[in-house]
């Protein structure tokens, strides 16, 4: 009993010395279970929201990464072949897309006015100059998701056939939701909200199927004329 | 052993971004296994594998397939190679027509037009390579005059698109485009 107290009183001398606040960087602290637990929470859940959302951000914008760019119009000669990037293929089989195959033609898109400035189905556009050679190309107009939407003439197109050129043969395509002489080019009447806008040119049988012949090829320049 | 809170935040972070990265590439990979319905799913709506389905013409809301040209009338055609090879006829009085052979994925395996197809009508035999050395023992007179396409594609779809200039002609191009064929050979 007696060493027992000896042995107690000697331990309290023995700690008597230790500071009671140690520094941060060597105190002792038992990692905490459950903010361990919460903070590794928030990370998978935090990065599961950063991949899926930016995954989807992507997909849904619909712009293939291997694009290549002539003016306002941007092609995507790989896309819808076996040396698509995996975002085309991703974003051609969720929307169920057949795409024009090199031996057909080749599709051209337009997001944005020769400004740089995203298009706009209030407003209205001169569509002007040249198209790279081909048999036949067609214009068309679609939404911000490529889907056709209701104009007043019931049409969505024009095609080279039935155009009115000029005498060198260059042409100049109104497109607007209100009727316009010349080559018109019907935008919707009632375009939803953020709805968005796209041409699509489409040159058929056309010699730049292949990338690397689009460069210098002269393209329509697209010019806002006015908008609400 | 303990860290400090700046060290726990940078690595959290890191490992949140490092994580992000690996997520966004495994989703972006899989869309294409997880796909509701393809192409080759929704062309079984319009009418029964190997033979030319006339779709309907391209209208605002009622497109058959995105991405379509309003200007152009579209036949589809499922095929399987496994019945044996698939023989592709059709005489188009168009001015411009093309047709595109896609696999089950929607990958482009072949495509032509009227150009380069060399003729006015399109006879085009597709095969697998098995098939193909079989039919050389016993070649059919016309095989010359057939544009051969070897593929490993077993199953997938052609699509047949033909220019209207004028809407007077769409009705001996719908005619012309359901009669085109896209048959076992035999």
């Amino acid at each position: 009993m007696k060493q027992q107290t000896m042995r107690h009183a000697s331990g309290h001398v023995e700690s008597g010395w230790h500071k009671e606040v140690l520094p941060r960087a060597i105190r002792p602290e038992r990692p905490h279970p459950l903010r361990t637990l919460v903070f590794l929470t928030s990370i998978i859940i935090l990065s599961a929201l950063i991949g899926v959302s930016s995954a989807y951000i992507l997909i849904e914008r619909e712009e293939p990464l291997d694009s290549i760019s002539v003016g306002a119009w941007k092609a995507y000669p790989t896309a819808g072949t076996p040396e698509a990037d995996p975002y085309s293929v991703a974003i051609y089989t969720r929307g169920g897309y057949i795409p024009l195959a090199s031996g057909e033609g080749l599709s051209l898109t337009a997001r944005t006015d020769s400004s740089g400035q995203a298009l706009d189905p209030a407003c209205s556009y001169r569509i002007a100059g040249r198209t790279p050679t081909a048999r036949l190309w067609t214009l068309t107009a679609v939404d911000g998701h490529g889907r056709l939407q209701q104009t007043m003439p019931g049409r969505n197109h024009l095609d080279s056939q039935n155009l009115l050129r000029r005498g060198d043969g260059s042409f100049e395509i109104t497109a607007s939701a209100q009727i316009k002489s010349g080559n018109w080019l019907p935008l919707p009447t009632n375009p939803a909200p953020g709805s968005g806008l796209r041409f699509v040119l489409r040159l058929y049988d056309a010699p730049v199927t292949t990338g690397a012949a689009l460069d210098g090829v002269s393209v329509p320049d697209i010019d806002r004329i006015s908008c609400p | 052993m303990t860290l400090s809170p700046r060290f726990t935040l940078t690595a959290g972070a890191l490992a949140v971004l490092c994580l992000a990265a690996v997520i966004h590439i495994l989703v972006v990979l899989t869309i294409p296994q997880n796909v509701q319905h393809s192409a080759y799913d929704d062309a079984l709506t319009y009418g029964p594998d190997r033979q030319f389905n006339l779709l309907p013409d391209v209208r605002p809301g009622e497109e058959a397939l995105p991405g379509l040209d309003p200007a152009m009338k579209h036949a589809i055609c499922r095929f399987q190679l496994s019945a044996g090879p698939v023989f592709f006829d059709a005489g188009i009085p168009a001015s411009f027509w093309s047709i595109g052979v896609f696999n089950q994925a929607g990958e482009t395996v072949y495509s032509l037009n009227n150009r380069t197809a060399g003729a006015d009508r399109l006879s085009m035999l597709l095969i697998t390579s098995e098939q193909l050395s079989i039919l050389r023992q016993n070649p059919p007179a016309n095989l010359e005059d057939l544009i051969v396409i070897e593929t490993e594609t077993i199953s997938g779809i052609a699509l047949l698109r033909a220019y209207v200039s004028h809407p007077t002609q769409a009705e001996t191009i719908e005619n012309a485009m359901s009669i085109a064929s896209c048959d076992v050979l035999g």
